[in-house]
């Protein structure tokens, strides 16, 4: 690491010592792409610390009435990180945890992760610390709109272009659209992606997140010379991501025999590949139970009580639940089963020192959520690209454009490592990759 | 030379008149009226509806001070324009020009001119033109930066991707596009196609460096087929060794021409086996040598030391691609007594009036520059089209949107002089099917 980032990553620690999340992915990022910023022009023109703190940064107070006639009052935070390569663009979380440095974290990554999509949009974040559950519906539309009364100045199809994250899903991006439509008498549609099919959605968004991380699996496995006929998929979670995963590994010949919820997790040796499974995840995510216990009931198979599936022996592991659900510990276990593939779905699904191991293990081959989870983003850009044109894509065009992208983001990432002498650590690549691109955009920009 | 057609001349009169001292925005509308001489008599109502009074006089001017300062804490005042000249067809379109020769006259006249090229691409892009008198010469990247920056603080407020749509011109590449669009950019804090010729990592287009030169030759090609032959097999001499000749020089080849000589400021070199092309494009876009290396590196090929002989090499098509009145009549005699059939203009005005009046009366082919080096803005407009609809071709399907336009422009400039009494003049034909698009548009809107 050069004398200059050693001094961006001081001044951050300094001025930001409150942001845990915030300092914690910058640091590690500044890490990662070290080899690749020794160009003197980044300096002189400081562009590391251009690159690491946000443009801009809105925090609103959003006050709202519950059923009961109380009055409430919760925080709202837009951060507008990079527009370099496109409109701002990434999720908002309602979540009880969510603060400044949540928000300036997740619009860091965001950026960086989209920059790799090959498509035109800029990283940004947001959200509030409100907590929908136990809410009504009444009750969580009146925050939505109070929330979007506050935000509408500061967004538009143009210039940021806001998604769902946790606790905003397609229910409350209608509202909050709904409220941005009323609010500027326009009906801008691509001012908010995740929207439902009737009204400026796109096909093939809720399989998207699980489908591009199976076709960037499937990039990996040609790459050595394999297919993914007759793998085994280790998958953590039931929810939409794993949904998606379970139904395009099955497309392609492989099967996913692991699910996991809060209560433990399932071992289906038949592999989760009928409509009727894939089907029944649906239904229990719908239940609202947040078990994954009532699988093994239905189909007569495996239900371990309290576990993660990282002891069952395969061929590919993909974790799509939580963050920091797989430890040290599940690491040495894949690795003892003989797992070559560690692809991550969900967001930083493994602790920074699993990870690390894995990345670092010549038995296996590890890809970053930056990389292989970048399908949900994708496809919201792919929506924004059908609402400019006025226009549809079949479910079979979207698919295919979304396969192209994700070989696209494997193929810049192993590119980017093998130039800098990283042998084949993608998530290294993926870092530089990315990083190439926003430096390349911003320097030809100016100041 | 006066028009022969009473109310254009007497328009013409009245644009000297208006617009005194800018001789070059004069000979723009003296020639483009002329070959209007046959469309407004056969379609008067072009001149009783008013449409000829407006297509000379631009909807509007814009003039603005654009102050900087230099590295030394000097302060220096420009002066900066932008001409928004025809909306009939598309919002405003056409390249900023920094340099010292820049004045009103200038700008209006390459605004003019801008308007039927544009028209003639078919796609929705109406005719602009700006720039400024600064010099970028000698200038560092942060003085230029200053002076981007300044010049669109004040521009910002007359453009945008439905108004307004700048590109480059001489003295404003990339480096300026770039500095320009990050000014626009955090102005309006919108992220819009405000302006064309953007780097590949913020919006640029693929194949847009080798637009230019492949759709000289799809123009070509075309021109070649309808005389019943084609670049396979044919022996080609083109001129300059920049983007436009080294992709001219690339698609001849892959169309099955030989390509025996290319030339830079200093001389040329002739290679009668056929330029290698891999090694001509690795010294001059990426070693960035003179052209002299190349007879070093391959035995069979010569060296001569200035330009104008380059005309001598015997060949059936000629491609000049270097600079303004490279070739003239000296050249065009020597061309058309070597057996040359064709020649097609890559760069902007390269053959003097009397070698274009001798290459036709011999009966050569020839491609005026206006619509057979219209690849480039074609490729402009198609950025717009990728940044409207938030998306990206691949290089292949930018090349085709390519192939068809030129396909199209050709057969669009050859029909119309047909079909107005100048058969086999591109020339006469680009001007009036350019004209008539942006013309039954002015009628469609009345008077306004």
């Amino acid at each position: 690491m050069n004398d200059y980032i050693a001094r961006v990553t001081e001044n951050l620690r300094q001025r930001f010592s409150l942001e845990p999340e915030y300092l914690q992915s910058v640091t590690a990022w500044l890490d990662m792409i070290a080899p690749a910023a020794e160009d003197p022009r980044y300096e002189k023109l400081d562009l590391i610390t251009r690159m690491v703190e946000p443009e801009r940064m809105f925090s609103f107070l959003i006050p709202w009435v519950d059923d009961q006639g109380v009055t409430h009052t919760n925080h709202g935070y837009r951060v507008q990180f990079n527009s370099a390569i496109g409109p701002y663009k990434g999720g908002l979380r309602f979540h009880p945890t969510v603060n400044p440095s949540v928000v300036k974290f997740l619009g860091f990554e965001q950026t960086y992760k989209n920059a790799l999509t090959g498509l035109p949009i800029g990283g940004a974040a947001g959200g509030a610390d409100f907590d929908p559950r136990g809410r009504s519906n009444r009750e969580i539309m009146r925050f939505c709109q109070a929330f979007m009364y506050a935000l509408y100045r500061y967004i538009g199809a143009d210039t940021d272009v806001p998604a769902g994250d946790i606790g905003v899903g397609s229910r409350e991006i209608g509202w909050l659209y709904g409220a941005y439509k009323k609010v500027t008498g326009r009906a801008q549609s691509s001012a908010l992606t995740g929207k439902g099919l009737t009204y400026g959605g796109s096909k093939v968004r809720q399989e998207a997140a699980g489908f591009g991380t199976v076709y960037f699996l499937a990039r990996m496995l040609d790459h050595q010379g394999e297919t993914l006929e007759g793998k085994r998929l280790i998958v953590s979670g039931f929810g939409n991501m794993s949904w998606g995963v379970c139904r395009k590994a099955a497309e392609l010949g492989g099967k996913v025999v692991t699910l996991s919820g809060p209560d433990g997790c399932i071992y289906d040796p038949d592999g989760v590949c009928t409509q009727e499974k894939f089907d029944f995840m649906v239904h229990m995510r719908h239940s609202g139970e947040d078990r994954v216990e009532a699988y093994a009931d239905r189909f007569g198979v495996e239900f371990y009580p309290g576990k993660r599936p990282w002891a069952v022996p395969g061929d590919a592991a993909l974790p799509c639940a939580a963050e920091n659900e797989l430890g040290v510990e599940d690491a040495v276990m894949l690795l003892a089963n003989g797992v070559r593939y560690y692809v991550e779905g969900a967001n930083m699904p493994a602790t920074a020192d699993a990870l690390k191991l894995l990345r670092l293990s010549p038995k296996i081959l590890t890809a970053g959520a930056k990389a292989s989870g970048s399908g949900g983003v994708a496809v919201s850009a792919l929506e924004m690209a059908q609402n400019a044109v006025r226009y549809s894509w079949s479910r079979r065009e979207v698919d295919e454009k979304l396969r192209a992208i994700m070989t696209g983001i494997y193929d810049a990432s192993a590119a980017a490592a093998e130039e800098y002498g990283l042998g084949y650590d993608l998530i290294a690549g993926n870092d530089i990759a990315a990083f190439k691109i926003i430096s390349e955009a911003m320097i030809a920009q100016g100041l | 030379m006066s028009i022969n057609h009473a109310y254009l001349s007497g328009l013409m009169d009245r644009v000297i008149a208006r617009n005194p001292a800018e001789p070059e925005f004069h000979q723009a509308v003296r020639e483009v009226l002329t070959s209007l001489v046959p469309v407004v008599e056969a379609r008067p109502e072009f001149i009783k509806e008013g449409v000829m009074d407006c297509l000379v006089e631009p909807e509007r001017i814009i003039k603005f001070r654009v102050p900087w300062e230099d590295e030394q804490g000097n302060v220096h005042v420009n002066r900066g324009f932008r001409v928004q000249f025809n909306s009939a067809i598309g919002p405003y379109k056409g390249g900023l020009r920094f340099h010292p020769t820049v004045y009103e006259g200038i700008i209006k006249f390459l605004g003019f001119e801008q308007i039927f090229k544009n028209s003639l691409t078919g796609l929705p892009i109406g005719g602009g033109k700006g720039g400024s008198d600064f010099d970028p010469k000698g200038r560092t990247d942060l003085e230029v930066m200053r002076f981007c920056q300044s010049f669109m603080t004040e521009l910002f407020k007359y453009i945008g991707p439905d108004t307004d749509v700048p590109a480059g011109d001489i003295g404003v590449g990339g480096r300026e596009i770039g500095y320009l669009f990050g000014q626009y950019k955090r102005l309006r804090n919108e992220f819009t196609g405000v302006l064309t010729g953007k780097g590949l990592t913020y919006g640029g287009s693929l194949a847009r460096t080798e637009a230019t030169g492949y759709g000289l030759c799809y123009f070509t090609g075309c021109m070649l087929q309808d005389a019943g032959r084609s670049f396979d097999g044919e022996t080609v001499v083109i001129s300059g060794s920049g983007n436009v000749a080294l992709y001219a020089c690339e698609k001849a080849m892959q169309l099955g021409a030989k390509v025996v000589a290319m030339s830079d400021s200093a001389g040329y070199v002739y290679d009668k086996d056929g330029i290698d092309l891999p090694y001509m494009k690795d010294l001059k876009e990426v070693r960035r040598g003179r052209i002299c290396e190349y007879a070093e590196s391959h035995p069979g090929a010569a060296y001569h030391a200035g330009c104008r002989d380059i005309w001598s090499i015997p060949c059936g098509i000629a491609l000049p691609c270097a600079t303004q009145n490279e070739l003239d009549l000296d050249a065009a005699k020597t061309l058309i007594r070597n057996g040359c059939f064709c020649v097609s203009e890559g760069a902007n005005m390269p053959c003097t009036p009397e070698a274009v009046d001798a290459l036709q009366a011999a009966g050569v082919l020839f491609a005026p520059a206006k619509a057979a080096n219209a690849g480039g803005v074609a490729t402009s407009a198609l950025e717009m089209s990728q940044n409207s609809m938030r998306f990206s071709w691949t290089f292949q399907e930018v090349d085709d949107h390519l192939k068809k336009i030129m396909v199209d422009l050709y057969r669009n400039a050859k029909n119309a002089a047909e079909q107005y009494g100048a058969p086999g003049d591109l020339a006469a034909g680009a001007n009036i099917a350019g004209f008539l698009k942006v013309g039954e548009s002015m009628l469609a809107y009345g008077i306004i």
